[in-house]
């Protein structure tokens, strides 16, 4: 392990669904000898890219969990998180965008900035991560790097600028041309892994040049030096790329790179961008709260010798237990050590330390700050930090989003259902956009996500890592309900079966409010005893579990109580719950309570031949469609569908536009259900609890 | 405060109130400026205040992505709420949002076959149908007068009549004021309307400078 933190790189690699990033990432490790075969997705050998080292993985074709694994480089040593390009893992993208330093983003030559590549951009800028762009596939048909350029200005903003020139395009790539050192680069050998440096093709001389020259106006706004010396025209290869290094560090630029990794074209010079133009640690400020000190925000410093602070970021249960991924903030992670989890103040010995490749590993005794690491036999949650004793502190929490969708599971016998609460337990640790719980009325195991895909790899990992034979029934959308007016309520709780009675009078009105639940005491003169006024609002949120209109929570509520009663002997907290909560049910059904479901962002891209075909069918599923964007042969048709007409949409959308089209979809916002839809899921509803009773 | 409330109070409302002639189906209207002045903000405007009455807007938007058009609308419409302290935009964005469609081209593939096709694309399966478009960012430096004249032909056949946004030059602006300039002037005749915007200080004068005079300081 290099122990030079300035020549640590921890980078992700994310992109749009199919952008090539796990073959670009195999190829880095071919390059920097951590693999001594190239083993492609979906290759005729069978064996699979090395990053997609789940079973399932290897078989779909796409990257789930992003595993970690680290390579050397002239030097430098580069930590790297594969990230999943599909929109129902974005909290993997998200986790990965937390712990890393910088980040390349891969996109297609031929797709351009697709939807998913819009979401893991706002996803960067969210943790303020510095990045690079990689225009992969210049070998295919239809590439075109400069078209993807000018997207990356003007979909995401960015300072898109060329630091190559391609040499040759589609079936005709043969090299880059660099325009920091202005030579032509090739290569050769049977995986391109000899590098060839030639002087600039002469028809490429002058495109070269004016391309240069757009480089260094843009990297001078980040260097005096720089620009001084384009003024005198005597720039030096070193001025130049500490300017794109000082431009790419604050997000003012984004050097662009191209080349085909599945042609072993580029990925060289792409290595050497990492190490030149991304962060090491130091660059990048870190900040925890203080659990002790009243969430007062600290920076921590990327120090080995400071107190320790740690993020745990990923899970995986593996042939040797737990594993868990972590990278070190401030100070250093020793095996041995005894350490705490701040969120539940356990302490924890540390066991062995290791180095993650894949799905192989090599012993380490200590992870310093600034790098990666993995622990064994550690008893904690993805999320949460550990730090020495002594302190207290909690990296920012991560941005999770709520789960849209559920599906009951069922084992099909007693051994399964153990095998499958071993599978639960685990991957609600891993994933938290994962959700499992019992339904105490049907008795089903009811398990939640972000998606359709989601739910379907989880129930799939469950039969074959676990081999819990499972049955699955309809996917359920997470529906709300909500109030649309102001309505009173005025509840007496009243109750003498002998012994102390129970009395409770609780009064006020109910009312639609943005915020999920808002509680207001008015009550003046006592008429409900403060003590019991805590009562009252516990009694009225354990309404807010279940709505009387198809069960599902209710949001965006306010109750506000302005009067009541209370009895010297009688009244008691079970006493106004249980008042509330029925005062609770008598304003709720005058305040005309209403279904909300899931409104989904979906975001189809389809030859243009199909834009009419692929608006109809999202038309049909009372999607609304709120724009079309045409971009030559490639049309962006945006719209918001109820997650409720998304089920089955990808073969819908295949059948429809010839297996041309795809999609991305997102949790947008919850909105009124229509009230013929309404009508029928009350009806069911009313059924289902018919044929449970 | 509610969407007709807004509308109410909405400068643009005083303006169509004594302009007395505004493009009809088939017509066209231009918003003249040069770059930075306003043009897409009051076009902004005047979308919010059709789609307030519930009129269906269709917004074409040339060189820029939807998502980049949404947050103009979003931020144009919080900005009118706050100034009139409303407090329910989020009921009058789902309110409006089923009367916008957004179209986006790249500037070199926009053209009025183009447009004619996705418009087919629309009513034909009964998706939307525009009762005024929006256009923002045609060159007209590069569009002939027969697209032009393709063009009104299009909005008279579907029933609507288009705005556009019309960047000018400094140096296409040296006439009297009230001249019609550059690039609109040799085309001048294909307009029923045309406003520009001047910046005076902090405000901006709304001049009309064909359909019935009025100046107005917005």
């Amino acid at each position: 392990m290099n122990r030079d933190r300035a020549m640590v790189r921890n980078i992700g690699i994310s992109a749009h669904i199919d952008a090539g990033k796990t073959t670009l990432t195999e190829r880095i490790l071919f390059y920097t000898q951590r693999i001594h075969a190239i083993h492609d997705v979906k290759g005729k050998d069978g064996i699979g890219a090395t990053m997609d080292f789940m079973e399932l993985e290897r078989e779909r074709g796409i990257t789930i969990t992003s595993a970690a694994t680290y390579c050397e480089w002239k030097g430098y040593e580069i930590n790297i998180i594969d990230t999943p390009g599909h929109v129902d893992f974005t909290i993997e993208v998200e986790r990965a965008l937390r712990v890393l330093d910088g980040a390349v983003l891969v996109l297609c030559s031929v797709g351009g900035v697709q939807s998913q590549s819009i979401t893991v951009d706002r996803q960067m800028s969210r943790y303020k991560v510095p990045c690079i762009a990689f225009i992969n596939k210049c070998d295919r048909s239809g590439a075109n790097p400069f078209r993807v350029i000018k997207q990356l200005r003007e979909k995401l903003n960015h300072n898109a600028v060329a630091m190559q020139i391609p040499v040759g395009l589609e079936s005709d790539f043969q090299g880059v041309v660099d325009l920091v050192s202005m030579k032509a680069i090739y290569f050769d050998g049977p995986s391109g892994e000899q590098t060839r440096l030639e002087e600039i093709p002469q028809g490429l001389r002058a495109e070269a040049e004016a391309s240069r020259e757009r480089l260094i106006d843009a990297a001078s706004m980040f260097s005096d030096e720089l620009m001084e010396a384009a003024l005198d025209d005597r720039v030096t290869t070193d001025v130049l790329v500490e300017a794109i290094r000082k431009g790419t560090l604050v997000r003012g630029l984004t050097p662009v790179f191209i080349g085909s990794a599945y042609k072993n074209k580029g990925v060289q010079p792409l290595l050497d961008a990492v190490a030149q133009y991304l962060p090491q640690p130091m660059d990048i400020e870190n900040y925890a709260i203080d659990l002790e000190n009243e969430g007062v925000e600290k920076r921590l410093e990327t120090d080995p010798s400071k107190p320790l602070v740690a993020l745990t970021f990923k899970l995986e249960e593996g042939r040797y237990g737990q594993l868990t991924y972590i990278r070190v903030y401030q100070g250093t992670l020793s095996k041995g050590d005894t350490i705490v989890n701040s969120r539940t103040g356990q302490k924890v010995r540390v066991g062995r330390v290791v180095h993650i490749h894949a799905d192989q590993m090599e012993e380490i005794g200590s992870v310093p700050a600034g790098y990666i690491g993995a622990l064994f036999g550690v008893d904690c949650a993805s999320g949460d930090t550990f730090t020495a004793p002594g302190i207290r502190y909690s990296m920012t929490s991560m941005h999770i989003p709520e789960p849209v969708i559920s599906l009951a599971i069922c084992p099909k016998d007693n051994k399964a259902h153990v095998k499958m609460s071993k599978a639960l337990s685990r991957f609600t640790k891993e994933d938290p956009t994962f959700r499992a719980y019992v339904n105490h009325e049907t008795g089903d195991t009811i398990i939640s996500g972000m998606g359709e895909l989601h739910l379907e790899i989880y129930v799939e990992r469950m039969r074959r890592e676990y081999d819990a034979d499972v049955t699955t029934g309809i996917p359920q959308v997470a529906y709300r309900e909500t109030v649309t007016r102001h309505a009173e309520f005025n509840y007496t709780h009243k109750k003498q079966t002998g012994g102390a009675g129970q009395f409770g009078r609780v009064a006020g009105y109910i009312e639609p409010v943005e915020d999920e639940f808002v509680f207001e005491n008015k009550i003046v003169g006592g008429a409900i005893p403060t003590e019991f006024i805590s009562s009252c609002e516990k009694g009225f949120k354990k309404s807010m579990e279940k709505g009387q209109l198809l069960g599902f929570p209710v949001t965006g509520v306010k109750i506000v109580i302005n009067d009541g009663q209370s009895h010297p002997v009688d009244s008691s907290d079970m006493a106004f719950q249980a008042a509330s909560r029925r005062a609770f049910s008598e304003g709720y059904k005058k305040a005309k309570p209403v279904i909300l479901e899931p409104i989904m962002k979906v975001a189809v891209e389809t030859p243009t031949e199909f834009q009419g075909a692929v608006m109809g069918l999202l038309n049909q599923r009372r999607g609304m469609i709120l724009g079309t964007q045409d971009e030559g042969n490639i049309s962006v048709i945006e719209a918001e569908v109820p997650l409720a007409e998304m089920f089955g949409y990808s073969t819908t959308l295949r059948s429809g536009t010839q297996g041309k089209a795809q999609f991305t979809m997102e949790f947008s916002t919850y909105r009124q259900v229509p009230k013929n839809i309404a009508d029928e899921l009350i009806k069911k509803a009313v059924e289902e609890k018919k044929r449970a009773a | 405060m509610s969407g007709n409330n807004l509308i109410f109070k909405n400068p643009l409302e005083f303006i169509k109130e004594n302009a007395g002639h505004l493009p009809e189906d088939g017509q066209f209207g231009a918003i003249l400026a040069r770059a930075g002045e306003g043009k897409t903000s009051f076009m902004m405007h005047l979308a919010l205040d059709n789609l307030l009455r519930g009129e269906n807007v269709l917004h074409i938007c040339l060189g820029q992505p939807i998502k980049k058009v949404c947050l103009w609308y979003e931020e144009i419409l919080q900005g009118i709420s706050d100034q009139y302290e409303s407090n329910n935009t989020n009921l009058m964005w789902e309110m409006i949002l089923p009367h916008r469609f957004i179209m986006t081209f790249s500037i070199d593939d926009f053209s009025v076959k183009r447009l004619e096709e996705r418009l087919g694309d629309l009513t034909e399966q009964g998706i939307f149908f525009p009762q005024i478009a929006l256009v923002d960012g045609l060159s007209f430096d590069k569009i002939d007068q027969a697209a032009l004249i393709k063009l009104k032909a299009l909005a008279k056949e579907h029933g609507f009549p288009i705005w556009f946004t019309v960047r000018i030059h400094r140096e296409d602006n040296l006439g009297q004021q009230g001249d019609i300039p550059f690039p609109i002037s040799p085309i001048s005749d294909l307009f029923e309307v045309i406003v520009q915007l001047r910046p005076a200080g902090h405000e901006i004068n709304v001049q009309l400078i064909k359909g019935q005079r009025l100046d107005k300081v917005l």
